[in-house]
């Protein structure tokens, strides 16, 4: 009876088979515990004793197939073209889309100690004075990812040809189907249209959600970056901007980049490393991934309200709007 | 009319129970969104003072708009702006604002200034503080 053994025999069951392990050899299993970061996916920590890969890993498990941005496959694909480039990324060891296992698709990666939870991390960064080196680190790394050759990414991930013009359709559709109108993304979007810079020479694989929250960190500086669900071909300068969107500094708003450090040690890192840094397409992008946020925060409150995903806190998230709209329009005067 | 507490007043008990005694209370799993509830009923007190001015002051702002675009009451019939619907009067600067033709540069800045008085204004209910000038977006 496997769902009464629970998760570490399906997993002893599917690893021994992955590393075809004789019968008699050893393979021990053993549950740690239930990681809180990501809040759709399930992250069960657990040690593995004998067989050719002793050590701690996370499994990472997508409870159905249909609320994948991309699949497991492809995400743990970009994991690793990503860390074969130098990016902190944890090991992917191995990927199952057999969703009978663990009850969804899934794949294994090595467990990297330290800290992810925002305002925890924040703490430990700025007692241990570590923030500028990590916003270095990051630029180095969006550097190392977007020197990537795009051709390294899964043909599954997104990859529109104009990654510019798809931004701006995908947001003015958002807008027209909103719950009540709301004149500041539409001047926003409207600033957005005026100030389109060209579409990016090179198309390059970005993350699109690399801030404070998906990634972690100990006394060292940065140890990994999280979360490659979003990974699609775009225009690099887009991971520049949303590492820099406020509601990733935690109240730490004078240190720009996810309440670590500032805009120029970002710029400096990323372009000492090679990446080609466009203030004008980085100040554009700012105004678009703001906007975007706030029409994700108004797409959550629909969701609780029409009853795809009724919870208090996709609720309140209607109560935040104003504040991704408010710094949107601060940010086409900034500059 | 209703006998005190006022809502405002009983959103505050609300959020004193769940933050004084319900976090603590109840499994880690549930505290994250006992900590929104809170937050929610905080929220909602000071709805209750401040949005009726608040959207008030923002029917006033619209109709100014609309006034210095030359459109004046666009919806026109027999109401004048000020008693006008909100979501009507915001729909109609939503439909000038997705029409590509240019607005004058003074219109455009007294646009970006309304929407910004509105957002402050809500923000002193949402998330006070967020728009004070220290706040860099």
């Amino acid at each position: 009876m496997s769902e009464v053994a629970g998760p570490h025999a399906a997993l002893r069951t599917w690893l021994r088979a992955q590393w075809q392990l004789d019968p008699g050899e050893h393979l021990h299993v053993d549950l740690v515990g239930e990681s809180t970061a990501g809040a759709r996916r399930r992250n069960l920590v657990f040690d593995i004793a004998g067989g050719p890969r002793p050590g701690r890993y996370v499994a990472t498990v997508l409870p159905t197939a249909d609320i994948a941005i991309v699949g497991m496959a492809d995400e743990a694909m970009v994991r690793m073209v990503a860390r074969d480039h130098g990016v902190p990324v944890p090991e992917v060891i191995g990927v199952c889309t057999d969703e009978s296992v663990l009850g969804g698709q899934f794949f294994i990666s090595e467990f990297i100690g330290g800290e992810t939870i925002p305002r925890r991390l924040l703490r430990l960064v700025h007692q241990q004075g570590l923030g500028a080196k990590i916003v270095g680190q990051l630029g180095e790394s969006f550097a190392r990812l977007h020197a990537i050759d795009p051709a390294h990414a899964p043909a599954a991930i997104s990859a529109p040809p104009d990654p510019v013009g798809a931004a701006l359709d995908a947001v003015h559709a958002v807008i027209d189907n909103l719950l009540q109108p709301e004149p500041a993304f539409s001047y926003a979007l409207r600033w957005l249209r005026e100030h389109r810079p060209t579409e990016p020479e090179q198309r390059r694989i970005v993350h699109a959600d690399v801030r404070t929250g998906n990634i972690i960190v100990d006394h060292s500086g940065l140890r990994s970056i999280l979360d490659w669900e979003t990974a699609k071909v775009g225009d690099p300068m887009e991971d520049l901007a949303w590492v820099c969107t406020r509601m990733w500094r935690f109240g730490e708003d004078h240190l720009t980049v996810g309440g670590l450090g500032t805009v120029d040690t970002l710029r400096d890192a990323y372009v000492a490393a090679g990446g080609a840094w466009d203030d004008h397409r980085y100040h554009w992008w700012r105004v678009l991934v703001t906007m975007r946020w706030g029409t994700g925060l108004a797409g959550q409150a629909a969701m609780h309200l029409d009853g795809r995903f009724s919870s208090v806190v996709m609720a309140a998230s209607g109560r935040r709007v104003a504040e991704m709209a408010y710094d949107a329009l601060m940010l086409i005067d900034a500059r | 009319m209703q006998y005190r507490p006022a809502a405002a007043e009983l959103l505050d008990a609300v959020a004193s129970l769940l933050e004084a005694d319900v976090i603590a209370a109840v499994p880690p799993h549930l505290q994250h969104q006992v900590r929104v509830a809170a937050n929610l009923c905080r929220i909602l007190e000071r709805e209750t003072q401040l949005a009726d001015t608040n959207d008030d002051a923002e029917r006033v702002r619209l109709s100014a708009l609309f006034e210095l675009m030359g459109t004046g009451d666009r919806n026109g019939d027999e109401t004048n702006g000020d008693e006008r619907d909100l979501t009507s009067l915001r729909a109609d600067l939503v439909a000038r604002l997705d029409d590509p033709a240019p607005l004058d540069p003074v219109v455009e800045r007294s646009v970006r200034e309304a929407l910004l008085d509105t957002l402050r204004a809500d923000l002193a209910i949402a998330k006070p503080g967020y728009a004070a000038p220290a706040g860099a977006p």
